[in-house]
């Protein structure tokens, strides 16, 4: 029992069969493989699997990949520049050492480049309740919240990229 | 995760003919909570019905009386500016629900529908009148909101009939509201919570609408301490009156989060100042 599903993931469409309970989160990893996003509780609370939805940051583990056929999604492999070329966010998570172990990191780098689409800068009271549903178990959150930081100088200075859709 | 079929209806209609076709299909609209409780084993539905592709539910109308469509999402609240103006309440109970991802996928009706007694949007909706039509093949009917809780995770819902909208009357020209919530830390759903409404001129409250959550089987209105405010001036020792009168009203358990004992002393202390907060709101 499959379906037929084109889904238009960093600006490519894809169709490909998949099982009508599979999630968004299973065919990116096993189907397309862009094991960027990472799976950590499943139950929509720990935001290591997030990517965006038209723009807006979601829980990979709780979308059936039905339900967003046809509706752009990004992932952390499609904030790539040209050549490879990290996002000023990726760029700035690097820099100000806003990863440890990196498994939780995808997930904060897509809350965060949502968040300074939004609000291009944001308070650090703004940036943690932007990551409230983005956990880190390796660390204390503080160099992940100098690295959004960094990001919206960067993106203030004019590294702006083209916006994720 | 047990595997289930999957359908994606374009209409009411088609969702009901569906329903009816399939015993042990359920719908669902953002999958917050459904998923959560498949993957967990706790339900086993044979196919989801989803209710994604139907356009029709997801409107929001500020007219007259305001209409929230069942599946806008708590995101798509706050990111009104009309509906949260006329309606502050809306958005103090939706900025700290869940966090960002969640709000973007979880719905107003499925908030409701899911009937946790610690829904965050069921106090602030009880609060403002709210009531809400549901549909289903034989048509469509309205309830209040207060009848629309049975029992936690139960509600007024028969099988196949879907919520579509919530309906708000406009505010009042002299409304004044306040939602307090209490949790542990961030995400965390309530311990309790409070919210108030009422008009308030003349230093006299009418109209007041109390409700809390997460301290009864279901969401609820606390009537004793709406009649007892009801055309009076607010002072201290109404606020006290009202807030022993708030924990009798109740009927709070002991669970992991919190003793019933806490319970209690929270919605005693959160009515008297949702009240007062209220009251001194400037518009």
């Amino acid at each position: 029992m499959s379906r037929e599903c084109t889904l238009d993931v960093n600006g490519s469409l894809t169709t490909l069969q998949v099982a009508p309970s599979a999630r968004l989160i299973d065919v990116l990893r096993d189907n397309l493989g862009l094991t960027g996003t990472k799976e950590g509780c499943g139950n929509g609370e720990c935001g290591s699997c997030t990517v965006l939805l038209e723009g807006r940051p979601v829980n990979a583990c709780l979308l059936i990949a039905l339900e967003v056929e046809g509706r752009a999604i990004t992932t952390i492999e499609g904030l790539l520049g040209p050549g490879g070329k990290l996002s000023p966010v990726q760029q700035a998570f690097v820099e100000a050492g806003g990863i440890q172990c990196g498994f939780c990191t995808p997930g904060m780098i897509m809350s965060a480049t949502a968040l300074l689409e939004a609000n291009p800068a944001p308070t650090d009271a703004e940036i943690r309740d932007a990551l409230v549903g983005n956990l880190c178990r390796c660390t204390g959150y503080t160099q992940i919240i100098e690295s959004v930081r960094a990001a919206a100088v960067r993106l203030g200075t004019g590294d702006r990229p083209e916006a994720p859709r | 995760m047990t595997p289930f079929d999957y359908h994606r209806p374009e209409t009411l209609a088609e969702a009901f003919r569906i329903a009816g076709e399939i015993p042990g299909a359920r719908y669902v609209a953002g999958g917050t909570d459904v998923l959560v409780r498949i993957r967990s084993g706790r339900e086993r539905p044979n196919a989801l019905i989803s209710l994604g592709r139907i356009d029709t539910l997801a409107r929001l109308e500020l007219g007259s009386v305001t209409r929230i469509g069942a599946r806008a999402t708590i995101g798509q609240v706050l990111d009104h500016p009309e509906l949260t103006s006329a309606y502050p309440l809306l958005a103090q109970a939706a900025r700290p629900f869940g966090s960002t991802q969640v709000r973007n996928l979880a719905t107003v009706g499925g908030n409701l529908c899911n009937a946790s007694p610690a829904a965050d949007m069921a106090p602030v909706l009880l609060a403002l009148d709210a009531r809400v039509e549901i549909e289903g093949p034989q048509g469509t009917r309205e309830v209040p909101l207060d009848a629309f809780f049975k029992g936690p995770g139960q509600t007024d819902l028969a099988p196949r009939e879907v919520l579509t909208t919530i309906v708000l009357e406009p505010p009042g020209p002299d409304a004044r509201s306040c939602f307090l919530r209490k949790s542990r830390v961030g995400m965390d759903i309530a311990l309790t919570s409070v919210a108030a409404h009422l008009q308030l001129a003349d230093d006299r409250l009418t109209r007041v609408r109390i409700a809390a959550g997460a301290v009864a089987p279901c969401p609820l209105r606390l009537r004793a301490v709406e009649d007892l405010l009801e055309g009076r001036t607010v002072e201290p020792g109404l606020l006290d009156e009202a807030a022993r009168l708030a924990a009798s009203e109740i009927a709070p358990i002991t669970d992991i989060r919190a003793s019933a004992n806490y319970r209690r002393r929270l919605t005693r202390t959160l009515v008297r100042r949702a009240v007062a907060a209220a009251c001194e709101e400037s518009r």
